[in-house]
């Protein structure tokens, strides 16, 4: 049955070019954008080189210092005293570490300008995160102790301060008119890896600046990485317990707030959270309300389209109901019908698709971009498929079935 | 005549409702499409006020200056005299962080008469003006006969002398913050400091004292035009040296406005794309629906032309048709369209609104003539005998 339901689609679709056209463009593009869409959350929000743990990961973003009545407050990353002195005495986390945010200098080799991205780690970040070197190794206790002048540069950083392929280890680069050691040369961090994508890697001690003071803000990132997943909940707990014990004695410090949350919630806590809530649901949300009203128009076009072409073949209608076919028959064979178009304009979807994520990746509008399309991706651009196509094909078939069996023959004229 | 057609779309609300609501949405897409950008042309066609061209902005890092005062003044003071020595450099100023196109913001209250505004407030020096080419509307700008007094002047923009004094003179009249009295003594052009694409928001600047001077983290620069990488890395190279600090940056104004309008341009470009495709979709779709209603009703086209009716007059027929269907949408879309500057949805101005939501109808309504004239041309070919013989 589904064989002939099927030759009749391609028959049906061959009949009309034009009108299989126009179907065919609007899934195929609607599909298109929500495919990409979908594809830049992947590689926005899921594990990736060099943040392949993410998933037993937390990260503290921020410290807020706000008065009793909330007319003052300051909010800011944690600093170096807050880390070392409360932070990593933390016991449930397997491992935990801290970086600087990213800062920006030039650099001048050969009188060309250089815009040159700087972080500061320690130690357990080179654990933490599994960063592939292609040359040397990381800095290690004794370096860092030392605050010796090495660094640990990307291979896009090689690139333009070398020159492609040119062995960097050993060599100096300068930079804040200081000369820095190179001792290893990672692959370069795609800057979707908002926290830890950079040029340069110093060991911490060289920030001396950072390190004094007893002020709880200050310019560091931590990451925590747990056991399992399954201890999140655990370290976060232990994480708000800890913040009951940091002294914030200072005028207008009269609450200290702060959260170990996971990557997603960590940015959207800044945008949408309110008052304690990390703000996931609300951007969840707002993604499915921007994605339905995406749809709709579309939707309703397709609707417009296939009322026109079920019209069309009111004859046959007709005539199949008069020889006994139930609404429920007919109703299922034009369900089939249009799920066959919207699966074949998922398919021309899914190779504009693959041809726009190869112009995006190789466009540089944002650098050592690395669109895929993997299962997840496909699964969902499915699942969107089929949702289009039973969407867009039950009215007009409600519609269809609902035709006089008179009045169908009649326009047969 | 149009009664007529408003009757015959009337009576098919049923099989057109679908078609309504379809326009009905692409209005309401055109809409926000043509909202961006009536308010992005409109502020981009505002003056900048000032000039980008050959300046650079010096960030000055992290600097090791231990906590006396003194010792902070004679760092800035160095750095100025070194400065000045070079024949490239024109002139300079120090500046807050809150130079153009940084995302810095500092601002502070103003009151007059307990009218109380929150303007940014920019830190500067006497050099500012030429740095930034900056218009002076009335009165004058700082000047070394303020010494002893930063405290007391004060220079506005013209949003922030509006917001304060209306139309009225503002060069003499004393305001406050907090405790202090401050005397305006002149008005400068409003700068669009933030993007081509940002409207200039209400200003003031003060003129940095020797005891401030030490929080003062950019330097803005004007050079001779054509400086080029090797010259700024000689510069880079004197500066960090002078001051001995970390995280040093120079950045060109030029740049960072193209990074900055880059905020807007492209989340317009990427909506303008998926947008024009949506537009192409539903025409098509529109399109199609329109020919087809047309070639079922082949009899009734016929018999119209065999009893008289000219080739135009079909086809004007159908395509007054098709406008009312887009009428019937319009005015639907057109209540939902107003509410915005009525309930004043987004911060916009209503005239940006209004228009938006003229060239909105105009654009559908030149969409469906488009989209009905081939379909329309077609039904009038129809010939009475054939269309009749078919009956």
């Amino acid at each position: 049955m589904f064989k002939n339901y099927f030759k009749i689609a391609i028959a049906v679709l061959k009949r009309r070019k034009f009108f299989t056209f126009i179907s065919l463009f609007g899934i195929s593009f609607t599909l298109t954008i929500l495919i990409v869409l979908t594809a830049f959350m992947e590689v926005l929000l899921s594990p990736a080189y060099p943040d392949v743990n993410r998933n037993r990961e937390l990260f503290i973003n921020s410290l807020e210092l706000t008065n009793k009545d909330g007319s003052y407050m300051m909010k800011g990353r944690a600093s170096f005293y807050f880390v070392n002195n409360f932070v990593s005495k933390m016991k449930t986390p397997e491992k935990l570490t801290m970086h600087s945010s990213r800062s920006t200098t030039n650099a001048y080799p050969n009188d060309r300008k250089l815009s040159v991205d700087l972080m500061y780690s320690d130690l357990a970040f080179w654990d933490v995160y599994q960063f592939k070197f292609l040359e040397g190794k990381p800095f290690n206790a004794q370096q860092l102790k030392n605050a010796e002048q090495v660094v640990v540069i990307s291979e896009d950083m090689v690139h333009k301060y070398f020159g492609e392929g040119v062995p960097a280890v050993g060599k100096e680069v300068e930079v804040n008119n200081l000369k820095y050691r190179v001792i290893g040369v990672v692959k370069t961090v795609p800057s979707t890896l908002i926290y830890i994508h950079s040029d340069i890697y110093l060991p911490y001690t060289l920030a001396a600046n950072t390190l004094k003071g007893t002020s709880l803000t200050g310019g560091y990132v931590v990451t925590l990485l747990a056991h399992s997943s399954a201890d999140l909940p655990a370290i976060q707990e232990e994480y708000q317990q800890l913040l009951k014990k940091v002294p914030h004695p200072e005028k207008y410090h009269d609450l200290l707030s702060s959260y170990a949350d996971t990557y997603l919630e960590s940015f959207t806590r800044d945008v949408l959270g309110r008052s304690g809530s990390s703000g996931r649901d609300r951007f969840f949300l707002l993604m499915a309300t921007v994605i339905f009203i995406f749809l709709l128009l579309p939707t309703v076009n397709l609707m417009n389209i296939n009322v026109s072409r079920i019209m069309e073949r009111s004859s046959e209608i007709g005539v199949r109901k008069a020889f006994g076919a139930s609404s429920r028959t007919l109703v299922g064979q034009f369900l089939v019908e249009n799920m066959i178009l919207t699966v074949l304009g998922g398919c021309i979807g899914l190779i504009l698709s693959l041809l726009i994520i190869s112009i995006l990746n190789s466009s540089g509008i944002i650098a050592n971009l690395s669109l895929k399309i993997n299962f997840t991706v496909l699964c969902y651009s499915l699942l969107a498929c089929l949702v289009f196509g039973l969407i867009s094909g039950v009215y007009p078939a409600w519609r269809m079935s609902k035709l006089n069996v008179v009045t169908a023959l009649k326009a047969n004229n | 005549m149009l009664k007529h057609l408003f009757k015959l779309i009337w009576n098919k609300k049923k099989e057109n409702f679908l078609l309504i609501s379809e326009i009905l949405i692409s209005f309401m897409v055109i809409f926000a499409v043509f909202t961006l950008l009536v308010y992005n042309y409109q502020n981009y066609k505002q003056p900048a006020g000032f000039d980008a061209e050959d300046v650079w902005a010096v960030d000055l890092g992290v600097m090791n200056i231990s906590k006396h005062k003194d010792s902070a003044s004679v760092v800035h003071e160095n750095l100025r005299n070194v400065m000045k020595d070079l024949p490239q450099v024109k002139s300079i100023s120090f500046s807050n962080g809150n130079v153009p196109f940084a995302d810095n913001y500092i601002s502070m209250g103003l009151t007059y008469k307990k009218k109380e505004i929150y303007p940014d407030v920019y830190s500067v020096e006497d050099g500012y003006k030429d740095v930034l080419r900056l218009t002076l509307v009335s009165g004058r700008w700082f000047s070394p006969e303020d010494n002893g007094r930063e405290k007391s002047t004060i220079i506005l923009n013209e949003e922030a002398k509006q917001q304060l004094f209306g139309s009225g003179n503002a060069i003499g009249k004393t305001i406050t913050q907090y405790d202090d009295k401050m005397k305006v003594i002149g008005v400068v052009q409003n700068i669009k400091g933030q993007s081509d694409f940002k409207v200039a928001t209400a200003g003031a600047y003060q003129r940095i004292d020797t005891g401030r001077i030490r929080g003062m983290s950019q330097m803005l620069v004007r050079l001779m035009p054509g400086m080029d990488a090797a010259f700024e890395g000689k510069m880079y190279k004197l500066i960090a040296s002078t001051i001995k600090s970390t995280n040093l940056e120079i950045k060109h104004l030029v740049d960072m406005k193209a990074e900055k309008n880059k905020e807007t341009t492209i989340p317009m470009i990427i909506f303008f794309i998926v947008a024009g495709f949506l537009i192409i979709n539903v025409a098509l779709g529109i399109f199609g629906v329109l020919w087809y209603n047309i070639n079922k009703r082949r009899a009734e086209i016929g018999l119209r032309r065999a009893i008289g009716a000219t080739a135009t007059s079909v086809s004007m027929q159908l395509l007054g048709e098709a406008l009312v269907i887009a009428t019937f949408s319009l005015i639907i879309g057109s209540f939902f369209a107003v509410q915005f500057p009525l309930l004043k949805v987004f911060d916009l101005p209503a005239s940006v609104y209004l228009q938006a939501q003229f060239l909105a109808i105009l654009f559908i309504y030149l969409l469906v003539v488009i989209c009905a004239l081939y379909p329309g041309k077609q039904a009038a070919s129809i010939y009475p005998a054939v269309a009749l013989h078919e009956e």
